[in-house]
């Protein structure tokens, strides 16, 4: 590549600035039409809840025996989903991944919105939502559901700190270039979370500091979320349940649907807002391979966990297998088997499906196969009995239905909103990362000439002046 | 709760007691008579053997059934509690035995209960319970792991929370920019006012509480109800008191008033309720595991109440003094309605 025939940082950085503000600016038709659609499946989803708050659980189809549903399901997708974000954020970000800085907004808004959004399935799930607060009066830090509290509250605000600390001198962008054309709300929320930015060498050692530390202590942070997720299945003596590798096959299946969430969230937002420049087929073909590698790895747990539990097959577990492999679950569980973790593989496998439709469709499968995950181990666990009685029969009702609809309703809402918001794209970074990859050829092609030693060139951490 | 059948089997037992007593009267050998050996004081959580010599004059008694029980209280009920029954040896010696559970025994009390139709005195004492000892009912299983506790966890979640009010920190700095040079970029637009960075400080400030709520959530731990049974309090141990009858009046509505109101469904659905057919008939009648669904099965109000008065197969029976008429045909309303509401 000719440095010289390369487009001015400045008019690249203008371009990118001007196409990442026009969501905030333009809004088009379609954008009303997806914000009500929304509103209504929420609304809805509310008035289930409302019936629900009034006759109690019993509206949905959970008893005694199956006492877990869909609810705990959605809890465990979602909060399985927000790994999306943080961990593929902070692991791209730890390993100085060079292509990262256009997905990783995004990924930290799932986290942040998904977090909220599972954890609301937890008070959903309670028949006596008033009683939330006894989890802190009378938790004991024994019971793995208040490990589960702990987590997630540190979660939450960890996630929280780590979207909105790189995002600061982006706001502080949209402040300055935003001024005036967008209403008075929006205005005052640029202008009090930019932080009075004005990009001095103090203020970007700070937020240098505060990203550093965050990324770090978002990894083991997110692993234990999911990790103690799992346990409040793996904690209790139930067929199905009762294994050691919960913890890992949660997390894995945490990133595996958190990185297919990204991927769809990416390709709309691509598409809606025209940033087919900036988020190339390259990003899809990357995340593709890591969603094929989980994919992967997601097989071998699977084959690890039922291999060694159906070897030895203890009392019940034949009842748990039967279900599973064979009787009422086998749709879904071969489903989840063939189409959520084979396919995805042989799409990345061959290079003609290895293109954006491809890695889509993959990400669409993995996300269903990993929703149809969560659920078969909630209900089928429940389902095998624990004493001689028939075992009993679970489907969602409409209630039910309703309010999981609303859950994805207000998952999507959120982003529709953030989007009209918040700046989508991490601008400094990009800019950042091209200006690197940039000085980054620039000194290769000066050692090619011989007019630059190799030592002296390389990874030069700040921007050569090559750039007109 | 004592299930009926059981109630039954205790009143005949004392019945036939009475009769028993009535028949032998006085007639038998006032001679024979209990000596018991006993520890002074104990633990909870001891192993404790109680000496019971029987003897007639001076010879021993062989094959002598007798009985060791001790005062509890349970929930302002105040009876006799068997701890252990054993035969005399041809000493005329019976070794009782029991695990101290309770914190205080009351008055300890060996009785003779035959062979005989005899009218023995029976021999009554007092075991202290020294303070301290076992926990009750906490089972001794688990590797007690020093240093792997509360403590630990709090240190472990402290780091951590400690990182993220340094991180939140650090937004607190940028709000501050005093000094150094504005570095020049193609991001920043010209002209910019000083804003405000009180959200910083908002930041910072939450999670800082959040830390030192989660510290103190943590810190507190309640206890939980094994543990509130240390010395004679919550006892899990199922006691069936002797000699008493427990007619079930039903948990009992804190308002009864709010089941009679006009609207006989709405009654009957609290009855159905307060009486327990829930616990076994399922909510709302759809049937449980024990007992079958009767939304909307039930017939009419004469069948439906033989069977609730007589308690088919392993059904409590349900007699009038119980559950009266009214609320009885309030129950057989809503069951009808059930059925036809949820289709």
């Amino acid at each position: 590549m000719d440095p010289m025939k390369v487009e001015s940082t400045h008019d690249w950085t203008e371009r990118l600035i001007r196409d990442t503000t026009r969501p905030v600016l333009k809004t088009t038709p379609i954008y009303w039409i997806w914000l009500a659609f929304l509103v209504i499946v929420f609304g809805w989803g509310l008035y289930a809840y409302s019936l629900q708050l009034r006759e109690g659980l019993l509206v949905t189809a959970m008893r005694d025996r199956i006492s877990w549903g869909l609810y705990i399901s959605a809890f465990v997708f979602f909060i399985g989903i927000s790994h999306a974000g943080t961990l593929i954020s902070a692991i791209l970000r730890a390993s100085k991944a060079k292509w990262r800085a256009p997905v990783t907004r995004m990924a930290e808004f799932i986290t942040a919105v998904a977090l909220i959004t599972g954890a609301m399935f937890v008070v959903i799930d309670l028949g006596r939502p008033d009683r939330f607060f006894n989890v802190y009066v009378f938790g004991r830090w024994q019971s793995p559901i208040m490990w589960d509290v702990m987590a997630i509250t540190t979660y939450l605000v960890a996630s929280i700190l780590y979207l909105y600390t790189p995002m600061i001198p982006d706001l502080a962008l949209f402040r300055d270039r935003l001024k005036n054309k967008v209403g008075f709300f929006r205005e005052w929320i640029y202008e009090t979370a930019a932080l009075d930015w004005l990009g001095t060498s103090d203020q970007k050692h700070a937020l240098g500091r505060g990203i550093t530390v965050l990324m770090i202590i978002i990894i083991p942070i997110a692993v234990s979320v999911h990790t103690v997720v799992s346990w409040i299945f793996g904690m209790t003596l139930r067929v199905g349940w009762n294994t050691s590798i919960f913890g890992v096959l949660f997390v894995a299946g945490a990133i595996f649907s958190g990185i297919a969430t990204l991927v769809i969230v990416m390709a709309i937002l691509r598409k809606a807002f025209h940033w087919e420049e900036y988020i190339t087929e390259l990003h899809f073909r990357y995340l593709g391979y890591l969603l094929a590698i989980f994919a992967v790895i997601m097989v071998y747990f699977n084959v690890s966990e039922f291999l060694t539990v159906g070897f030895k097959l203890e009392e019940g577990e034949e009842f748990a297998f039967r279900q599973l492999f064979l009787e009422d679950f086998a749709g879904p569980f071969w489903f989840y088997i063939v189409l959520g973790l084979v396919v995805p593989v042989l799409i990345m496998v061959f290079p003609k499906t290895r293109s954006i439709p491809g890695v889509i469709t993959a990400a669409v499968l993995v996300d269903l196969a990993m929703f149809i995950e969560r659920y078969f181990i909630v209900v089928t666990g429940l389902r095998v009995p624990l004493m001689p009685y028939e075992p009993a029969d679970y489907f969602p009702t409409w209630q039910e239905w309703s309010i999981f609809a609303a859950g994805l309703a207000f998952f999507a809402l959120m982003i529709t909103i953030a989007v009209k918001v918040f700046p989508m794209l991490a601008v400094w970074e990009m800019v950042e990362e091209r200006e690197d990859r940039l000085a980054n050829h620039l000194g290769k092609e000066l050692v090619a000439n011989g007019s630059l030693d190799a030592a002296g060139s390389a990874h030069n951490s700040e921007p050569t002046g090559g750039v007109p | 709760m004592i299930r009926k059948g059981a109630v039954r089997g205790t009143t005949a037992v004392a019945a036939s007691v009475i009769v028993f007593a009535l028949l032998a009267g006085t007639a038998a050998a006032a001679d024979t008579s209990i000596a018991v050996g006993a520890p002074d004081s104990v633990a909870v959580g001891d192993r404790v053997a109680v000496k019971a010599v029987v003897t007639s004059g001076d010879a021993p008694v062989e094959g002598a059934i007798v009985e060791l029980t001790y005062q509890a209280s349970f929930g302002g009920i105040t009876r006799r509690v068997e701890l252990d029954r054993e035969s005399t040896d041809a000493n005329g010696v019976a070794l009782l035995e029991y695990e101290q559970r309770a914190a205080d025994n009351g008055e300890m009390r060996v009785a003779y209960l035959g062979p005989d139709d005899i009218d023995v005195e029976p021999f009554t004492f007092t075991i202290g319970v020294a303070p301290g000892g076992k926990p009750q009912y906490i089972p001794e299983a688990g590797v007690d792991i020093p240093g792997l506790n509360g403590i630990l966890v709090m240190i472990v979640i402290g780091l951590v929370w400690l990182l993220l009010a340094y991180a939140a920190i650090q937004l607190v700095l940028v709000g501050r920019r005093t000094s150094g040079p504005t570095t020049e970029s193609y991001l920043r637009g010209e002209g910019s006012e000083a804003g405000s960075a009180w959200l910083s400080m908002i930041l910072a400030m939450t999670v800082i509480i959040t830390a030192v709520g989660m510290m103190f959530v943590l810190s507190r731990n309640p206890l939980n109800q094994a543990e509130t049974g240390m010395t004679g309090g919550y006892n899990r141990t199922p006691i069936g008191y002797l000699e008493v009858e427990y007619p079930y009046l039903g948990p009992g509505l804190e308002d009864p008033s709010i089941a009679d109101t006009e609207d006989l469904l709405g009654d009957g659905r609290l009855i159905y309720f307060e009486y327990g057919c829930s616990g076994c008939h399922g909510v709302n009648g759809a049937g449980g595991v024990v007992a079958p669904e009767l939304a909307g099965k039930v017939g009419s109000i004469g069948g439906f109440a033989e069977d609730v008065r007589d308690g088919p197969r392993n059904m409590p029976s349900y007699e009038p003094v119980v559950l009266s008429d009214e609320d009885l045909a309030k129950i057989h309303a809503y069951l009808r309605e059930a059925g036809d509401k949820d289709g």
